[in-house]
């Protein structure tokens, strides 16, 4: 295919934390705001003259002073990030607004609070209690807990504004950069997808780590583009697959996946397009924030929630995605010592193997995958036991 | 070999076998006072057995044969104790066999494969191991069973090796082994339907840690009863998660009394909690006496007893307050003779983190052998705020602040302030010059201050020695090697030489 516009650059800006557009953003004034997850909502923190950006730490090699704080159990990410944060990686943040979801993330930014890692003058963390369930007394938690712990340190700390119209902006601006990623999604239908699983992965991690008024015209010249766009002659991808599990913050796993003839059709994982990319529908009779927090609340799919209902929806929504996007079987990934992707890739791979009937592959992974022999193997393996089911149905 | 405390050579006695070669011997007086105690436990496990229930249980169950220990569970913690020390031990634990036996028969005569008593088990509300059990403290006509406990917890601290069959079924099922044991375990008895099926209703809970309540999730596709999950805030030290708390657990009163068509009994509950306070003021006093030069109830004689009285008995039985009065007069008394707890008390001690459960008795180990003296642990030190037994939406949120404060989560959840900054409040107000840190390697949540907690002892000028254990899976780290790390520390950094010589190097690799 013709290379896909912009994706030189796109590539670019995910070599650096403190990238290009980031580092355009603070020179005009704006404030980075750092995130470490998925459920402190994103509209929230793009307010006003605020832009989120995920932290990660590309191109990672030693963790030893990260595995020196917090022992070599823990997950990598969480490891990762904490030493970029050592190496002075994060500096050009202005706050991290981080939930208590998952432990290891939550201890990684105690540490780099307590360790005074980001020594910026006015910096600071807010630590919140988001829900682990999806109902009514959860969501007014939910609401309470985002407008103390997110937006009046903000507004007090900052001076943002986070009216009820300010909020509506954010999430217009947020709505308009889901749309936009859905839009593109939508092409990996097709029989023949005029942009493969990785072009779509490394444009919508973009979209975490880059101020959002940056990355809207880019998608857009993308979305002109594929509309024109010929997919090659011939399919070099022998099976069609949902990646699904943990963060992927480096598209490289992607790209491994369909280097070894996998291609990735669907994505429900943290940083990819389902559901974190999806609209959040306005309603009616709700403030906008309760909107916006019964939106993530609602649609997220972190295996977090624990609730009966909530499980068996992770399961059906894999489903619905497989069957949406025609996919031949699913795979489950996590981050190695990742405590709640390693039940639920258990369980959820027996639940979609056995009642779904889906061929399904199960790992876990290094934070860095570069160019794993092991994992390229396994991926490989799937695709060929996926031909033969194939071959004798 | 006599009455006084280290007068025998305490390692002569294993000889790398299941059992030690022999008894103790601690002088007439206190080893007739052992032995009549310990016949009285076969007693109690005798009884257990002739009920018809419990004995098919005893077939139907792989777990059960690890209580076949539990004589020597007591033999382990109580070594080397004398006087009041071997008196609070045997009073205080033995209750909790009692108390475990009675929990367990009420189990085995609902479970429709042993004595299948349909009536009583319409009565039972089954709750995950390790949440609080006082919400059932109004429901006078219902019954609280926890399942885990007997067939995983206390198993695995009877026989270091009692739960690997299970932690072996979970990992088959493509549970990682990197994940924390415990709640592994609890999966893989419900993989292998070794749990009763009993109960109208289960109540589960995002307790102790990610892993816990993700195996929860699991275990409830399996359960076939309607179950509740009890989402406590994790950042529990905060004024603003107080209200969902509460929330969260008038949802969980309203589907219990949905389920079982019970009401909730507000005079039921209120003269339960009251016993309740009356246990942690017991609780305060020992603290107050620990506090002193002559602390008399410390180690697994406060821990494994305080989690029965604080998680289990949750004041609806009155044994337990009776024994509560019973061990404060016996630790005035001690305190009064100024006995000490060990035969030197070189070291005054906290444990934090949580402790192995294949080697609950690594704290006597600590005190025969290097005079360290674990005045109180991470896991006892929980809650002590006393219930309002008056108001009741007063109550229904000091109950929710105690859901939060369960064993093991008040310290794993909730973040720096409880995990680590409490430590240094505890080891001032215990007046300690060393932390034993129990490295359980299955535990993100404290392994995560692994650097803060090294750096700030260091700071503080505190002996900070690190235990690393694989909890419930000896495999990896065995008793062994904990001691190793000890005796390390004690030979290399503080040029001590042992109480108790030898301690030092014991084979226990096949004992219970």
């Amino acid at each position: 295919m013709k290379d896909l516009v912009h994706i030189y650059e796109l590539e670019r800006l995910l070599q650096d934390t403190c990238n290009d557009a980031v580092r355009r953003a603070k020179e005009e004034g704006r404030y980075a705001i750092g995130s470490v997850c998925g459920m402190i909502p994103e509209p929230l923190l793009n307010l006003d003259n605020c832009f989120s950006v995920r932290l990660r730490a590309p191109k990672t090699g030693s963790m030893e002073m990260g595995t020196y704080y917090m022992t070599s159990i823990m997950c990598e990410c969480a490891r990762a990030l904490l030493e970029r944060a050592i190496e002075g990686g994060y500096g050009f943040l202005d706050c991290i607004i981080a939930p208590d979801a998952c432990a290891q993330m939550n201890r990684c930014v105690e540490n780099i609070d307590k360790l005074r890692l980001i020594e910026k003058d006015g910096f600071f963390v807010t630590y919140s209690d988001v829900p682990m369930k999806s109902d009514e007394t959860a969501l007014r938690h939910y609401v309470r807990q985002m407008r103390q712990y997110v937006l009046e340190p903000l507004h007090d700390r900052l001076g943002i504004d986070v009216s009820d119209a300010a909020l509506r902006r954010a999430l217009e601006r947020q709505n308009r950069v889901n749309r936009l990623v859905m839009q593109i999604g939508e092409y990996r239908r097709e029989n023949r997808p005029r942009i493969t699983g990785y072009e779509f992965a490394v444009l919508c991690l973009a979209t975490f780590v880059c101020p959002k008024d940056y990355i809207v015209p880019l998608l857009e010249d993308v979305l002109e583009q594929l509309r024109t766009r010929e997919p090659d002659a011939g399919n070099p991808y022998r099976a069609r697959v949902v990646m699904v599990g943990s963060e992927i913050d480096d598209p490289e796993l992607i790209r491994l996946t369909e280097e070894a003839g996998a291609l990735v059709v669907a994505d429900s994982y943290c940083l990819g397009s389902f559901p974190e990319r999806m609209e959040i529908q306005p309603n009616e009779g709700e403030d906008v924030l309760t909107q916006i927090c019964r939106h993530y609340m609602e649609r997220g799919q972190c295996p977090r929630f624990m609730n009966t209902a909530k499980i068996e929806e992770r399961h059906e929504f894999v489903d619905a995605l497989a069957r949406e996007y025609r996919a031949d079987g699913v795979i489950y990934q996590q981050i190695k010592f990742c405590d709640y992707w390693g039940y639920e890739r258990a369980y959820a791979a027996k639940v979609m193997r056995e009642q779904y009937g889906y061929p399904v592959l199960s790992v876990d992974r290094p934070y860095v995958v570069g160019s794993s022999g092991q994992l390229r193997t396994r991926v490989q393996a799937f695709v060929e036991s996926i031909e033969i089911k194939k071959l004798s149905s | 070999m006599g009455k006084a405390m280290g007068s025998e050579p305490l390692g002569k006695l294993y000889n790398g076998k299941k059992a030690k070669r022999r008894r103790e011997w601690r002088g007439f007086k206190d080893t007739w006072y052992d032995y009549v105690h310990w016949l009285g436990i076969w007693g109690t496990l005798i009884k257990f057995m002739l009920h018809p229930a419990n004995l098919k249980a005893f077939f139907r169950y792989r777990w059960m044969v690890n209580y076949l220990a539990v004589p020597d569970f007591f033999d382990r913690h109580t070594e080397g104790m004398r006087g009041t020390q071997l008196r609070v031990a045997r009073v205080a634990l033995e209750l909790v066999v009692r108390d475990m036996c009675k929990s367990m028969s009420v189990m085995f005569r609902a479970d429709p494969a042993c004595g299948n008593d349909r009536a009583l088990n319409e009565k039972l509300v089954v709750f995950d191991e390790n949440m609080m059990s006082q919400i059932m403290n109004g429901f006078p006509n219902l019954k609280w069973v926890s399942v885990e406990v007997p067939a995983v917890y206390t198993c695995a601290m009877m026989a270091q090796d009692g739960v690997l069959y299970y932690l072996d079924a979970a990992q088959e099922y493509g549970i990682p082994n990197d994940v924390c044991p415990m709640p592994a375990a609890e999966l893989g008895v419900a993989l292998e339907g070794d749990y009763p099926k009993i109960g109208r209703c289960a109540v589960q809970c995002n307790t102790t840690c990610d892993g816990s309540l993700m195996g929860n999730g699991i275990m409830a596709s399996r359960m076939d009863i309607p179950t509740f999950q009890l989402a406590v805030p994790i950042r529990h030290g905060e004024e603003s998660v107080q209200q969902y708390a509460a929330e969260e657990i008038l949802n969980a009163i309203d589907f219990i009394e949905r389920q079982t068509g019970e009401t909730f009994d507000w005079d039921a509950f209120f003269a339960t909690m009251k016993r309740f306070n009356q246990e942690t003021e017991q609780l305060l006093e020992w603290y107050d006496i620990s506090r002193t030069p002559y602390p008399q109830i410390t180690g697994n004689s406060l821990s494994l007893y305080r989690y029965a009285v604080y998680m289990a008995a949750g004041g609806r039985v009155q044994d337990f307050l009776d024994t509560d009065h019973r061990l404060t007069k016996l630790a005035m008394r001690g305190y009064a003779r100024g006995e000490l707890t060990a035969k030197e008390v070189r070291h005054r001690a906290i444990t934090w983190g949580v402790q192995s459960a294949y080697y609950t008795a690594f704290g006597i180990w600590l005190q025969n052998c290097w005079g360290i003296v674990t005045l109180v642990d991470m896991l006892t030190l929980c809650s002590t705020r006393m219930i309002d037994t008056q108001d009741k939406d007063k109550a229904v949120y000091d109950l929710a602040y105690l859901y939060e404060k369960m064993i093991m989560r008040s310290r794993s959840n909730g973040g720096y302030e409880v995990g680590v900054a409490d430590l240094w409040r505890f080891c001032e107000s215990f007046q300690v010059d060393m932390v034993i840190m129990y490295a359980h390697m299955g535990c993100k949540s404290m392994s995560g201050y692994h650097g803060l907690f090294e750096e700030e002892a260091r700071a503080r000028g505190i002996h900070l020695v690190w235990a690393t254990h694989g909890l419930m899976d000896a495999r990896g780290v065995s008793r062994k090697d904990m001691r190793t790390e000890v005796n390390r520390y004690m030979r290399t950094v503080l040029r001590e030489e042992p109480l108790d010589p030898s301690l030092e190097e014991i084979d226990d690799e096949m004992a219970w």
